[in-house]
């Protein structure tokens, strides 16, 4: 079976939610969309408050290149824009709007047999940013300098916890394949491969049977991380990207399922990405599951809906994303955006807080570096300060999966120095 | 809702530590242990509990007195205390495993900064220091005891706890180690460990089956173990030109043990992959040029020590290339000199 190098084997604790069908969340009365939900450039308010809009009303308009359109997820009335946390702890403008429950549509109109220029078109128009979590916007994936031969889609979701894009295969199949193709058209790649790790061979298996012959289905080795964009076309391909590049460069362009479903939704329906897949699990809710969540959902609204009897004080650790790469949240004021696959409310024993020790120089941290790195050579030139050093080591080759730090037997921050170090040598201009 | 833990990703870590690695490592040594007690009595598993005991208590005093936390918990002094007593000769006075262990705790280990920071490996320099201390008794190897003697035969050997006279004994007791007539060995009385030799060392069979086990727990890299062998059997067959000589240069005089509990020790060893065969090739081709030129019962620690050492420059000159890293092209000479102009 296909793989990359190295890697590691974290436990997947997908059973509790892999089974659950998805459903329906309500939209709460109030909702904070967040116009910097994807990667680049915030998008630019076009609402003020008290103007009203309907699902599918532009808020928040691309600036610059890298960007991407923000919708309003309900109808009702703009009542404030406001500064606030997102999920990463950044501050950044949100636009509060008050749902008036009528969920009257603005929709897009539906295209039918787009050219590849329409479907490009609606793809910047309908704001669409990658699902996956880094929420880089699709259409500056798609038009690329080199020429894109080979569409990857990403259905690894290689993260513990994590069943939303494995029930979206599931459950809305056809619609998924539909966007494929829709991508693969706007893309002018001559094939697509969809990679699906070997514990969802029953989704590849459903995916199979409605896809077009010109699109493949590839099961791949269950190892983290997997649905890292390198490895995983290297995985697919045996093409290498190379250091400090782009997949375009060696002309692969990667897409995750629920974009790809995106896709389909807005060129078919005209509706943009205002709903995604979320999986809510881990030992502090009684009801995990997988539910279609409006983006602008606060995690509050989330976590008291899903509660039921858990105990509040058994929660110690909150999740936006998995527990590999996710981010930790103080409270539960931050919003859902397109790129959130996963809230965890995590206990004591779900979490592994394990003591740092002295580092022993097993290597372990090197033996399952998927990008062949040092880490720990990295962690003592950190320690020195010598950062031109650390540069020259090759550093900025990291992909942040944290594997170091997972199997490192003295528990050292490896993967946190890393981001550290990296900050540090952006900063000062090493 | 109570205070939440906020903190850089990733948010889970494996089960495996440092404590879990060492006691991985003490479960593997018990194999070579147990067969030493069936093959020289009681007296060297005293001996190994004598060293374990003593590098603990060396690694806890020395912590107390530079008032830094004791790390004895990780279980590594033990480790080291037992690799130690299972590399001298079955039967030495007491003293002598606790004077090694001292050695190699406090000064091979605790002064460089403890574990992870040795540059050469605790156990095999403290067998190099106990050897210049008491060469004699270093190089006393007695004959197996015989398990159908009875049970009180595999006490016999504590009339030797405080002096093991060398004059005082016959012949009949002291032995020849296979590697002083290589040759004449009975291949399976070496496999089985039915020789004179180091406590730990004699029995193939127990190091194999603790091998085995270290690398299905993923403790060690089979490749040390394995290019160490290979390349002692190259040379072996090298320098002696004789196929025969082989299978009993690989089976005796500690180079299985070394290989497996000795040369895999994480902080002397290189962390590529290439240096790993390089370093491993090192001892096996520096353990047999010892043997054929110099003292044969230290060839095994004195070449995994030299590699010990060799280890820093490895790691230094040997860098993995990141993955999708391609070599930069070198501008041709007469371009730059162009340029230059």
């Amino acid at each position: 079976m296909r793989t990359f190098f190295r890697g590691i084997h974290p436990k997947d604790r997908k059973e509790r939610t892999a089974g659950c069908a998805l459903e329906k969340m309500p939209a709460p009365d109030k909702l904070y969309v967040n116009l910097a939900q994807h990667a680049g450039a915030p998008a630019e308010a076009v609402v003020a408050v008290g103007d009203s809009v309907k699902c599918g009303t532009l808020i928040g308009r691309a600036q610059g290149f890298i960007s991407a359109n923000v919708h309003s997820p309900v109808s009702g009335k703009v009542t404030a824009l406001v500064k606030q946390p997102s999920a990463s702890g950044i501050k950044t403008l949100h636009v509060e709007i008050e749902n008036d429950g009528l969920y009257d549509e603005d929709f897009l109109p539906p295209l039918e047999n787009p050219a590849k220029e329409d479907i490009l078109a609606r793809v910047k128009d309908a704001g669409i940013a990658g699902m996956g979590g880094a929420a880089f916007p699709l259409f500056v994936k798609l038009s690329p300098k080199e020429t894109i031969d080979t569409l990857i889609v990403n259905g690894v979701e290689c993260e513990p916890y994590i069943t939303c894009d494995y029930r979206i295969m599931l459950e809305r199949t056809e619609e998924v394949a539909r966007g494929i193709a829709l991508v693969k058209a706007a893309s002018g790649a001559a094939n697509a491969i969809i990679g699906i790790e070997a514990n969802k061979a029953e989704a590849a298996k459903k995916l199979a049977a409605v896809l077009p012959p010109d699109i493949k289905v590839v099961l791949l080795k269950t190892k983290y991380p997997q649905g890292a964009e390198k490895q995983l076309i290297y995985a697919l391909t045996r093409r290498r990207v190379p250091a400090g590049g782009l997949p375009a460069a060696v002309g692969v362009t990667v897409l995750n399922i629920q974009t790809a479903l995106a896709v389909c939704e807005a060129v078919e329906k005209g509706r943009p990405p205002i709903m995604r897949a979320v999986t809510v699990s881990g030992g502090g809710v009684e009801h995990a599951g997988n539910y279609y969540v409006y983006t602008g959902t606060p995690y509050k609204f989330i976590y008291d809906n899903l509660k039921g009897n858990a105990e509040e004080d058994a929660v110690a650790k909150i999740l936006s994303g998995g527990p590999m790469m996710g981010m930790a949240q103080s409270d539960l004021s931050a919003s859902v955006v397109k790129g959130t696959s996963a809230l965890l409310f995590l206990t004591d024993a779900e979490i592994s807080e394990r003591p740092m020790t002295q580092c022993i120089n097993c290597a372990s941290c090197h033996k399952c570096c998927p990008m062949n790195l040092m880490p720990m050579v990295f962690e003592s030139l950190y320690e020195q300060g010598e950062f031109a050093s650390v540069k020259a080591a090759g550093v900025l080759n990291c992909i942040e999966c944290g594997a170091c730090s997972y199997v490192c037997p003295a528990k050292r921050p490896l993967v946190q120095v890393i981001r550290l170090t990296k900050k540090t040598i952006k900063e000062k201009g090493i | 809702m109570r205070k939440l833990i906020v903190s850089s990703s990733p948010h889970i870590t494996s089960p495996k530590t440092t404590r879990a690695i060492m006691l991985d490592v003490i479960i593997a040594l018990s194999c070579p242990l147990v067969a030493s007690v069936l093959i020289f009595g009681f007296y060297p598993l005293f001996l190994a509990l004598l060293a374990a005991g003593t590098a603990v208590l060396t690694e806890f005093l020395y912590c107390k007195a530079r008032k830094k936390p004791s790390t004895v918990d990780d279980l590594s002094a033990v480790v080291t205390g037992l690799i130690l007593a299972l590399c001298l000769p079955p039967v030495v006075p007491f003293y002598v495993p606790m004077v090694g262990a001292v050695f190699a705790i406090a000064i091979v280990k605790m002064l460089f900064g403890g574990i992870g920071r040795n540059f050469a490996n605790p156990a095999a320099s403290g067998r190099i220091f106990l050897m210049l201390c008491w060469p004699l008794i270093m190089n006393s190897f007695l004959a197996p005891v015989k398990l159908g003697d009875g049970f009180a035969s595999l006490f016999d050997n504590f009339k030797y706890i405080v002096t093991f006279d060398i004059a005082a004994t016959t012949t009949a007791t002291t032995a020849a180690t296979p590697l002083a007539s290589l040759g004449n060995a009975d291949w399976l009385k070496l496999f089985l460990g039915d020789i004179a030799g180091s406590a730990g060392e004699v029995s193939a069979i127990a190091i194999l089956i603790g091998c085995i086990y270290l690398i299905v727990r993923k403790v060690i890299d089979w490749k040390t173990p394995l290019v160490t062998v290979l390349s002692a059997a190259v040379f072996s067959l090298a320098f002696y030109q004789d196929i025969e000589y082989v299978l009993p240069s690989l089976l005796s005089g500690g180079l299985l043990f070394g290989a497996v509990y000795m040369a895999t020790d994480y902080a002397t060893s290189p962390n590529t992959a290439v240096g790993t065969i390089i370093y491993a090739a090192g001892i096996g081709m520096t353990t047999m040029i010892i043997r054929k030129f110099g003292s044969p019962a230290e060839g095994m620690a004195l070449a995994i020590v030299l590699m010990n050492i060799a280890t820093p420059l490895l790691d230094k000159y040997i860098k993995p290339r990141p993955f999708g890293y391609r070599k930069e092209k070198k501008p041709k000479l007469r371009k730059a000199k162009e340029a230059n102009a």
